[in-house]
């Protein structure tokens, strides 16, 4: 080399550097995992993909650019001959406005990396492609100097790197961690002390393998893996968004479970969560499990724009896609050409393309079912639903046999006749049609009722009742028959107060577009609702007479509505007390050709434009009325007779409310009969853009579907499908899909994976610690038909996994993250375990699979302080028996305000997809370890376990407590301090008995009967300590 | 910070807990806290070893030590509190011209509506301090603290909706799942009280809440969980799962955890792992929480002159004054970030008489916080935000009347104050038109804001960063943010 060609100070950096590279003879620069990241995090950003920041033309992230002429002669990088090398000038330049990166920049080059780069280039420059871009390959399996420790393919790949660095692995672990470590890893669960001991007699040499089999088989296996996919889909219960009110989604959960037990091949587990819904034929099965796809976080928050969100649902879906089964971050691009991967924004958009058209609607409606959907009732419900059709086909039936009979007339006035008052009543024995019903801060439901005591309805059957002790409300809004306001017309209604629970006030308030106009009668300060002294709230005089029906009448000028206004909604109010509510609606004075009430004309002007119509209906009413066929006709008349003819009404009642009861007993089967949301292209396909700078209101070149020019193409390039692309997705030759799904299982029983980034297999992302294990347990995999529950097996039937975890200082510093694994995996379990765990160990888990989200112990105000007034997951109402025992893969999810169990142990609120979780240590987790409720009471439980199945002697108890958390039995210097803090709780429970009784009370379940409440209480403090241990919390 | 350092700090946190005496057995931890509780309450800083900054933190002197922000949720109408336009009152009920609505995009509220007629504010302004500050009759009090704070007139955001836009004011993006403000401070700065947490998250009760919050205004996001902001909260426990079961008091406590700490120092010695060691340091500050936490919530101690300043309702759990004492407690105490989210400003309709209920219980307390601050030397190392997610817009959403109006969300413009460490008081930032509709001079982005919050807090927000998901995250997003140089003290 010429030093005096470079500035002393480099030279003498560089002539360091290499001074103590060659004292070492250092093994070939290897681009991909060396030299390739130095120019990712360094260079990229501005000489890598996205063109649009591209600067001075280069690109140094493809061969060509790489070896490409620069101007004087000069190319970016000249093989063997650094200092004819213009990237190498560059990273050594002493000119601060011509050395790279710029100073600005705030990345600058170590010297080791300037003379990495100085190295590569000497032996040759060699490109590569980025590793993860690259179709793995099956190498042979290293030779290792102890042979006799691999157990299978996997090891000798681990100890060839031990004994590269010098470390060597650890003795397998003994018999009752292993069996914990195990059952804990494959079911969540640990194992019970019965099963620790036929273990431990086993003395077979396959007794572990059979171990591993048997828990393969349970169904608590599945239930187990379901949680980590849950996490990459986004599960939730709940919208996510805004009000962010309850979805059903559930049976998509439950299927994910029956997919792992029943061991799903991972190709299918993946074409069926992508594109199930395109299937021909699709099984129930497959159209669940494309609810992946619905998982996403939706919205339904007024104001919101629809194009915004049809385009941002795409967006998640693009993006969780790529993230779960190719571990890139197509995110980047949506906003411009990807800084690091080979993903252009328009490539991004051409995957969005295979999302774009979601039938799902921009607004999800803030309903439990937004469509698509898919209904799975079991075979009895649904012959509940064939037979409740059947009746209210014939109650229907009757209907039109009577509407047959009558001969319907228009009404002819004369022109200068005097117009009469009419009542038209509104609400009546139901609210009225289309009417959207709902209860403000009433603590029970909506009731029509019949006579109670003396009480009889004002009209019809039925009344309103409601007994509140504050401001509540019945209320509707939506109705397709709104009342017209007429001039001079009044509205009026039917109110008794209760003498013995008289209500401070009572209020009507009428809905037209919101609600800002209302009556009151009594205290005017009682009901909060509207500024006093406006059309808001109308003072109308004092509380109606008590013990008997009151009309209430107001003039429609108080309360300043004008002709022609609409009124779709109304709403019951009172401050506290026991009201009854009856036949309300409008005394109109009015023209009866102009009363929809009386004249098929006026009705049909009216509801020209009635979105809420039977399609036959509005069809027939697009037709003149002249030239309509007879069929039309009829349908018109019918349909008007039915529903809005006052003539026809005392006839039809009675068979309207027949149809009525039927249809609310189908409702109640349909709403116990569960529905998933499944996904489903709309019929005509969306036309796909790119969006500029990821606007969604910025469109600009159109794209097709298609996948990123670095990949194998599509099979079936003809307007590619989700099947197609999904296909793809899991084709054998795919260079991402296997190993990014064995990266994850590593990571799952490992701790951490091969590849550190599970979620980033791209250049930013950290290389595998070991690419060639990486490679053969992706081949494996695929080759095994990729089947999860072999490949899981493999992992942990490994000598690696076996291992014992004791660490000591020096290992600790040689390898402080087990990324070489001298050592087994030992790390704290994740939230839903531990509350599993100490359900399990103290009796109290109830094991069903499946079912709705429940709702165990959560403390008050989780969800109260976040959540809307309207949102039907404001109040957490926490279930009772069973529900509060489940596990905790089947608790109720409402990602604004997840379980404290999830959110305070690093579960993800489901919000987006989470490869990963982080494992902190915190005094909140501490504190909830310590103090919960649910943990108390398995405390508890385990206490009285301990009392009735440990022995007679405090030792055996102690002793049987501990092998049922640790599956070990403690030692003499541990049974010791058990024993003396047990000693301690005796003796100060024993002085205050009181404070024992409430202890042994806390939690639904009660306190076995018999035992000594002293004696109990301090076994509870002693199982708390128990379930709080280091190791209980820990898979070691 | 790359993953290698994270380690490194893990590690050296873990060490401090070796070295605190956890060879000396339970006893010596259970007294551990005296050290931290004999210095005087302010007097703490950086120094604490429990939970420290990361090595290259702060960048450069802070000004500010902590963080108190007042997130008015909803979002309150600037054109009604702060941004005076005298001129408003000659387009009553007119329309607003299209020279100035430029086509710009409304929510689907109102864009249906057929007219957009102008609403002038009905209530009247007038000029505070020395630095003549526009403030309206309906913040009597804070206005008294005008030449305390810089007023920002031109902060703008990207969203036009409640949820992406709370999730933008908080965690610098609209796409849930990023780490919050307050997350990231306590990420970056670590903590200085070893027996509160870093970030706490306060939310007043408001009677019929229109609006939600979300817990992702205060998530850790990416980050480790342990920076999630604790909600201190009005009902039950203050925080989680703080007090002991029924039947259990501290002394049992105590037995049952020098057991469980004993068992887990043998486990230690079996295993070697410095995550049982972090462990029993985490148990022990668990147990120290269950006093300090209580003791910040007991009002007892606080003067009858001082409760009075506050306001009526400073003693009822759940109330905005409650909370604003509780952030200058936690200030005192070294909290590193509090953020009170009170709900209740998304007045589409009625907005005259609402404004005044929220300002009725707000403007007292907001004022009576900044004065104690100054009152115990806090004010200048403290830093005072206000402010909600978006602005109002000019025109009336629904029926205009002189005395009743309505405004949908406005994006485009809003305002903003600052106090406290760091920042000029007394100054004026920004101006937009006429209409309050455009900004014509200064625009300050949000993520120009929370640049400042850091700067403010030693933090430099371009090097400030955690790589996830295969990017350098930052609080301020991936555009060209800076500070507001002209804001900075």
């Amino acid at each position: 080399m010429k030093p005096t060609r470079l500035n002393a100070i480099a030279a003498a950096l560089l002539l360091a550097t290499l001074q103590s590279a060659s004292v070492i003879a250092a093994p070939k620069v290897d681009f991909a995992r060396e030299i390739r990241p130095i120019l990712s995090n360094h260079c990229f950003s501005c000489h890598g993909p996205d063109e649009q920041k591209r600067k001075a033309k280069l690109r140094l992230d493809d061969k060509t650019g790489l070896y490409a002429a620069r101007e004087a002669g000069l190319r970016v990088v000249v093989p063997n001959e650094p200092l004819k090398s213009e990237l190498f000038k560059r990273i050594t330049h002493t000119d601060k406005d011509e050395v790279m990166p710029p100073p600005a920049h705030a990345k600058p080059l170590s010297a080791a990396q300037v003379a990495l780069m100085k190295r590569w280039i000497e032996e040759g420059a060699e490109y590569q492609t980025h590793w993860a871009f690259v179709v793995p390959s099956k190498s042979a399996l290293p030779k290792i100097g102890n042979s006799k420790w691999a157990r299978n393919g996997l090891d000798p790949f681990i100890a060839a790197k031990l004994e590269d660095r010098k470390l060597s692995n650890a003795a397998e672990a003994d018999k009752q961690t292993l069996i914990r470590r195990v059952t804990l890893d494959l079911t969540g669960l640990p194992p019970t002390p019965v099963e620790v001991e036929a273990f431990l007699a086993d003395k077979s040499a396959d007794a572990y393998e059979k171990l591993v089999d048997r828990l393969l088989q349970s169904p608590r296996y599945g239930e187990h893996m379901a949680r980590f996919w849950l996490d990459l889909a986004r599960y939730g219960d709940t919208h996510g968004l805004h009000l962010d009110n309850e979805r059903s989604m559930w049976p998509y959960r439950d299927w994910v479970v029956q997919a792992f037990n029943k061991n799903l091949p991972y190709d299918q587990f993946t074409t069926w969560q992508l594109a199930g819904d395109l299937f021909p034929n699709a099984t129930q099965d497959q159209q669940v499990a494309s609810g992946f796809n619905r998982c996403n976080v939706t919205t339904s928050e007024g104001g919101s724009i629809n194009e915004e969100y049809v385009f941002r649902y795409a967006v998640d879906r693009t993006d969780t896609t790529v993230a779960v089964w190719m571990g890139l971050t197509a995110g980047c691009a949506v906003c411009h050409d990807h800084k690091f991967d080979p993903i252009s924004q328009k490539e991004f958009y051409q995957l969005y393309a295979f999302f774009h058209s979601a039938a799902d609607p921009a607004m999800d409606g803030n309903i439990l079912l937004t469509p698509p959907v898919l209904k799975l009732a079991t075979p009895d419900q649904k012959k509940q639903l064939d037979d409740l059709e059947k009746q209210i086909a014939e109650a229907r039936q009757k209907i039109a046999s009577e509407i047959a009979k009558i001969t319907y007339v228009e009404p002819v006035v004369a022109p200068d006749a005097k117009p009469e008052p009419v009542e038209r009543v509104w609400v009546d024995d139901e609210f009225p049609a289309g009417a959207q019903a709902a209860v403000n801060g009433g603590t029970h439901a909506l009731k029509f009722t019949e006579a109670v005591g003396a009480v009889k309805p004002a009209g019809g059957k039925k009344m309103i009742q409601r007994t509140d002790a504050a401001v509540a409300q019945d209320f509707f809004t939506s109705s397709t028959q709104p009342l017209i306001v007429g001039a001079n017309d009044h509205l009026f209604a039917h109110v008794y107060i209760d003498p013995a629970n008289p209500p401070k006030a009572v209020m009507l308030q009428y809905h037209i577009g919101g609600w800002n106009h209302r009556a009151n009668w009594g205290d005017a300060d009682a009901i909060a609702y509207g500024q006093k002294g406006t059309t808001q709230k109308v003072q109308m005089g004092p509380l109606p007479k008590a013990g008997e029906w009151v009309r209430l009448e107001i003039p429609v000028g108080k309360l300043a509505l004008a002709v022609g206004t609409k009124i779709d909604g109304m709403a019951f109010t009172q401050s506290g007390g026991n009201v009854f509510w009856d036949k309300a609606g409008i005394t109109t004075i009015t023209n009866p050709l102009e009363d929809p009430t009386r004249s098929l004309a006026a009705w049909e002007k009216q509801n020209k434009n009635t979105k809420e119509l039977p399609q036959p209906v509005k069809d027939a009413l697009k037709v003149e009325a002249a030239k309509r066929t007879p069929d039309q006709q009829k349908t018109v008349l019918h349909h008007y007779l039915e529903t809005a003819h006052a003539g026809a009404q005392p006839v039809l009642a009675p068979h309207r409310q027949q149809t009525k009861s039927l249809q609310d007993k189908r409702d109640v089967v349909d709403k116990a009969s569960p529905s998933t949301f499944i996904m489903a292209d709309l019929p005509q396909r969306r036309e796909a853009h790119v969006m500029i700078r990821g606007q969604y209101n910025k469109p600009g070149d159109k794209v097709a579907p298609a996948v990123p020019a670095i990949f194998t193409q599509l099979a079936n390039t003809n307007n590619p499908s989700r099947l197609d692309l999904a296909k793809w997705i899991v084709d054998p030759k795919h260079p991402l899909t296997a190993r990014v799904a064995v990266n994850r299982y590593w990571q799952q029983f490992f701790g951490t994976g091969l590849v550190k980034t599970g979620a980033d297999f791209g250049s930013q992302g950290e290389p595998p610690t070991h690419p060639e294990l990486l490679d053969w347990l992706a081949m494996t995999f695929v080759e095994s038909g990729w089947d999860m529950k072999q490949f899981v097996k493999l992992l942990v039937t490994s000598a690696t996994y076996r291992q014992e975890s004791r660490v000591t200082p020096a290992l600790l510093a040689a390898d402080p993250e087990n990324r070489f694994y001298a050592r087994g995996p030992r790390f704290r379990l994740d939230g839903e375990v531990l509350r599993d765990n100490a359900l399990f160990v103290s009796g109290l888990i109830v094991e069903k699979l499946g079912g709705r989200g429940v709702r165990p112990y959560q403390p008050e105000n989780i969800w109260e302080p976040v959540g809307f007034e309207s949102s039907n997951t404001r109040n957490y109402v926490q279930d009772k028996g069973e529900g509060l025992y489940r596990r905790s893969l089947y608790t109720f999810i409402k990602r604004t305000a997840p379980p404290p169990f999830m959110s305070t142990f690093d579960g993800p609120n489901r919000e987006q997809t989470c490869a990963r979780r982080e494992r902190s240590n915190t005094p909140l987790q501490a504190l909830q370890l310590l103090n919960d409720i649910q943990h108390i009471e398995a405390a508890r439980n385990l206490a009285q376990r301990l009392i009735t199945e440990g022995g007679a002697k405090p030792e055996e108890r102690l002793d049987f407590g501990f092998r049922i958390v640790t599956s070990r039995r403690p030692t003499v210097a541990e049974q010791g301090i058990l024993k003396t803090s047990l000693d301690k709780h005796l003796a100060r429970f024993q002085q205050n008995k009181p404070a024992a009784e409430q202890l042994i009370k806390y939690g639904e379940s009660l306190a076995k009967a018999g035992l000594d409440p002293v004696e109990l209480a301090a076994y509870t403090m002693v199982a708390n300590l128990l379930l709080n241990l280091d190791e209980t919390l820990t898979k070691n | 910070m790359n993953p290698l350092q994270e380690f490194a700090l893990n590690q050296s946190r873990r060490q401090f807990f070796a070295g605190a005496g956890l060879s000396l057995g339970s006893l010596a931890l259970a007294t551990m806290p005296g050290a931290l509780k004999a210095a005087p309450l302010a007097a703490r800083n950086y120094g604490s070893t429990v939970h420290p900054s990361l090595p290259e933190l702060p960048h450069f002197p802070a000004k500010a030590k902590r963080l108190i922000y007042l997130h008015m949720n909803g979002a309150p109408s600037q054109i009604d509190l702060w941004d005076y336009k005298p001129t408003l009152k000659n387009y009553f009920d007119k329309e607003l011209p299209a020279s100035i609505r430029m086509g710009q995009r409304l929510t689907t509220m109102t864009s249906g509506q057929q007219r957009f007629p102008v609403a002038p504010s009905k209530f009247n302004f007038a000029q505070h301090g020395n630095s003549g500050t526009w403030v309206s009759e309906l913040l009597p009090n804070t206005a008294k603290n005008a030449d305390d704070i810089s007023l920002i007139r031109s902060v703008h955001t990207n969203a036009i909706n409640h949820d992406p836009a709370c999730t933008f004011v908080m965690t610098g993006t609209e796409v849930p799942g990023k780490a919050s403000l307050g997350s990231w401070l306590s990420y970056g700065l670590g903590s200085i009280n070893s027996d509160l947490p870093s970030f706490v998250v306060l939310t007043p009760f408001v009677p019929n809440p229109s609006q939600a919050l979300f817990t992702r205004m205060w998530s850790s996001g990416f980050l480790s969980s342990k920076h999630s902001g604790v909600m201190l909260r009005d009902k039950g426990d203050p925080v989680l799962y703080i007090k002991n079961p029924p039947g259990v008091d501290s002394t049992t406590r105590r037995t049952m955890l020098d057991g469980l700490n004993q068992l887990n120092e043998l486990n230690l010695q079996r295993l070697g792992d410095p995550e049982t060691q972090a462990r029993i340091a985490q148990y022990e500050m668990a147990f120290r929480m269950q006093t300090s936490v209580p003791e910040l919530v007991d009002l007892s101690k606080e003067s009858a002159a001082t409760l009075e300043m506050y306001g009526t309702d400073v003693k009822t759990p759940g109330s905005f004054t409650y909370c604003a004492l509780l952030a200058r407690r936690m200030a005192e105490r070294g909290v590193r970030a509090v953020q009170i989210n009170l709900r209740g400003w998304d007045q589409h309709g009625n907005l005259p008489a609402d404004i005044t209920r929220q300002c009725k219980a707000t403007d007292q307390a907001i004022h009576a916080l900044l004065e104690d601050l100054k009152r115990l030397g806090l004010f200048e190392d403290t830093l005072v935000v206000w402010g909600g997610e978006f602005g109002r817009t000019v025109y009336s959403q629904g029926t205009l009347t002189a005395a009743n109006y309505g405004r949908d969300h406005h994006p485009r413009n809003f305002c903003m104050f600052m106090a406290g460490g760091g920042i000029k008081g007394g100054y004026v930032h920004g101006e937009t038109d006429e209409f309050s509709y455009n900004i014509v001079k200064d625009p300050v982005h949000l993520n120009d804001l929370n640049a400042t919050i850091l700067h403010c807090m030693g933090v430099d927000h371009s090097r400030f960063s955690y790589k996830f998901q295969g990017l350098d995250q930052r609080l301020t997003g991936v555009e060209e943010h800076s500070p507001i140089k002209a804001l900075l003290a």
